[in-house]
């Protein structure tokens, strides 16, 4: 049995539909992420979910139960939200315990749970603390340990780390992911950064202005995405996008003549144009005239430590390889570049679906 | 310095000057319909005589009713007017703007208003009540009921004050703690008591200690209701000083009570601010 279901769901503002009949499924235990640019509808599904608005359409359960009509209180769930949610004039103990009262619990057992939360997020000495006496990563941990005494059925999170410094938020995403890890509660986790995404997913829900592109794991998602969104969305830097054209048994564009790989022989009809997606790490570097390879002039390069980026040139499309940095090209080089056929993916130009299947 | 000699000459005449003049003959003897007998030095016999006096007691105790009465129901309405009108639901914008209307009317205009409601015989709102069948009320007319009449005019136009102040504060407060307490499960009066309410308290405070202030020194609505009648039943420090001055004619007499009346507000003042400072230290 899920721990969500979400069947045709929509969401309306006035006339305006923002989610457009989403379908997906949340399995128990699982750590599910919702992900996406700005505006696609994340939380707003989030918000679905936690009861804080009404499913305009479509059925939404919760635990095998549908619970469109239930008020958030009863769904079994707790929400991080993004700007921590504290309430400024109580101490961290007592904002925990606000969260418990509903339950009726005897003191022992709130406190207890209190004791229990704060020693797995680190909070011991800050419980009689005020919210305005911590730091950001301090509050994040005390929005947590505020959803987690409650031990709901269902964590929801929306991007509990956005308010964070790049460092922190590293530090608290491994707290999350251990948390999770050792709490096994299902998760609902909103966000648009990538790296959150497949850092902590099992699953993952990518997401663009208001439909579902593609569900899979981090692997698959960013292996064999769907369509050339989720393609460009997952990754950094992002894919590179070369329009091209089938012509005998080659993949033809400006400045570029490619054998079709042997796992679209006989797939594409002669004359069909396509979008060959190829990532920055698919571009290597090979001899001078070796078979296949593209000649191309370094525009800029970008020094990352063990690896450099090259911005290069060919025909009229800006490419992005990704080489090692030990004898990188310095800008104005000529280079060899070829692509590894094992990783190219090929894209109809009309609808962005992929041919790969 | 040159800029500030207006103001400051015009702070002199109209602030400083009439207090200390009021100042100086509290300790005179100065009876207004005898003006040219000499304003002699009378040392504290006027603070004397006005501590001493039932009337000036009987004053201070009705202002002090007439400050709690309207004071806790202006605070409880205004407050939950606000908590109303705060609600996103339709003609929410028309009520408030309605409701600040009595704050806005000049109090002796209040005053005139409420007289036309509370004339014996005459008066609106008594034959509103035989239309349901009840006896009318001496609104203005008996001891009982007076003070509470003009408590009800006081009322009527300050209860907007606390819920204009308290609405500002209630839609300055953040969402979320509302959402977090709603996914919760913590019933509406739990969220009221224990979130909104140590939130808005600052602000209420601030709104009692200035309607505090403001009560203290009632005079218009009044002087056009009761004139401090029926008897002394509704005689607050304001009418007493007048009356002592301009009844009685005892400018001395009004000149202490004033100070002693200032006094009285500053000390409340000081100790307002300190158990203030208290609560926030603590
Ligand atoms: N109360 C509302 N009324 C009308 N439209 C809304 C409302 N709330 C959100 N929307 C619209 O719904 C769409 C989805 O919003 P949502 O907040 O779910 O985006 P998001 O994916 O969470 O984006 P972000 O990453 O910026 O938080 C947006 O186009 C937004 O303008
Ligand atoms: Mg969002």
């Amino acid at each position: 049995m899920s721990a969500i279901t979400l069947r045709s769901v929509v969401k309306r503002y006035g006339s305006v539909e923002v989610v457009h009949g989403i379908d997906l499924d949340v399995e128990e235990g699982e750590f599910v992420v919702l992900l996406g640019p700005s505006g696609c509808g994340k939380t707003t599904t989030l918000r679905m979910v936690a009861g804080l608005e009404d499913v305009s359409d479509g059925e939404l359960s919760i635990a095998g139960r549908r619970v469109n009509e239930v008020a958030p209180k009863d769904r079994g769930v707790a929400m991080v939200f993004q700007n921590y949610a504290l309430y400024p004039h109580m101490s961290v103990r007592q904002n925990m315990e606000f969260a418990l009262r509903p339950l009726g619990l005897d003191a022992a057992e709130v406190d207890r749970r209190i004791q229990e939360a704060a020693g797995i997020l680190g909070l011991g000495e800050l419980l009689a603390r005020k919210p305005a006496q911590l730091s950001g990563g301090q509050r994040q941990r005390v929005a947590m340990g505020r959803a987690m005494v409650r031990t709901p059925d269902v964590f929801l999170f929306d991007e509990p780390l956005s308010n964070l410094d790049a460092k922190l938020r590293t530090q608290v995403r491994l707290e999350i992911g251990k948390l999770h890890n050792r709490l096994g509660t299902t998760v609902l986790y909103v966000t648009h950064d990538q790296v959150e995404a497949m850092t902590l997913a099992d699953k993952i829900v990518v997401m663009q202005n208001g439909h579902i592109e593609q569900v899979g794991t981090p692997e698959q998602v960013y292996a064999h995405p769907n369509n050339m969104f989720v393609a460009s969305f997952i990754g950094s830097p992002s894919m590179n996008m070369i329009p091209a054209r089938h012509e005998g048994g080659r993949l033809r564009a400006e400045g570029l003549d490619l054998a079709v790989p042997s796992r679209f022989e006989g797939k594409l009809p002669e004359g069909q144009d396509v979008v060959i997606g190829i990532r920055p790490t698919g571009l290597q570097r090979a001899e001078p005239g070796a078979a296949d390879a593209v000649v191309a002039r370094v525009e800029v390069t970008e020094f990352l430590g063990n690896e450099a980026l090259l911005d290069i040139r060919v025909g009229d499309h800006e490419l992005i390889a990704e080489i090692p940095a030990a004898g990188r090209p310095a800008p104005g080089d000529e280079v060899s570049l070829t692509f590894d056929p094992s990783v190219i993916h090929l894209f109809d130009p009309q609808t962005g679906a992929t041919l790969s299947r | 310095m040159i800029f500030l000699l207006p103001a400051m000459l015009v702070l002199f005449l109209t602030t400083i000057y009439p207090m200390l003049y009021a100042g100086y003959l509290s300790f005179r003897s100065y009876d207004l319909a005898k003006p040219f007998v000499p304003r002699v030095f009378v040392g504290w016999s006027n603070y004397q005589q006005v501590l001493t006096s039932g009337d000036f007691l009987n004053a201070l105790s009705i202002t002090f009713q007439l400050m709690v009465i309207t004071l806790s129901i202006q605070l409880v309405v205004g407050v939950g007017l606000a908590l109303l009108v705060t609600q996103r639901l339709p003609g929410m914008g028309i009520a408030r703007t309605l409701l600040l209307i009595p704050m806005m009317i000049s109090p002796v205009i209040v005053g005139l208003v409420w007289l036309f409601l509370y004339f014996p015989e005459l008066g609106y709102l008594n034959y509103f009540l035989s239309f349901v069948g009840l006896d009318p009320i001496p609104w203005i007319t008996s001891p009982n009921w007076a003070l509470w009449a003009i408590a009800i005019a006081d009322i009527w136009q300050w209860t907007p004050f606390i819920m204009m102040g308290t609405a500002a504060a209630l839609t300055s407060l953040s969402p979320e703690p509302y959402e977090a307490a709603r996914i919760d499960g913590n019933t509406r009066w739990q969220v009221f008591r224990h979130v909104t309410l140590p939130q808005l308290k600052p602000v209420l405070v601030s709104l009692v200690f200035l309607r505090a202030i403001d009560a203290f020194k009632i005079y218009d609505i009044i002087f056009v209701l009761t004139k401090g009648g029926p008897g002394d039943s509704t005689e607050v420090l304001s009418l007493y000083i007048y009356r002592q001055s301009f009844t009685f004619w005892q400018m001395g007499v009004g000149a202490a009570a004033s100070f002693v009346s200032l006094i009285i507000i500053v000390v409340l003042i000081t100790l307002f601010f300190k158990s203030l400072n208290r609560d926030q230290t603590a």
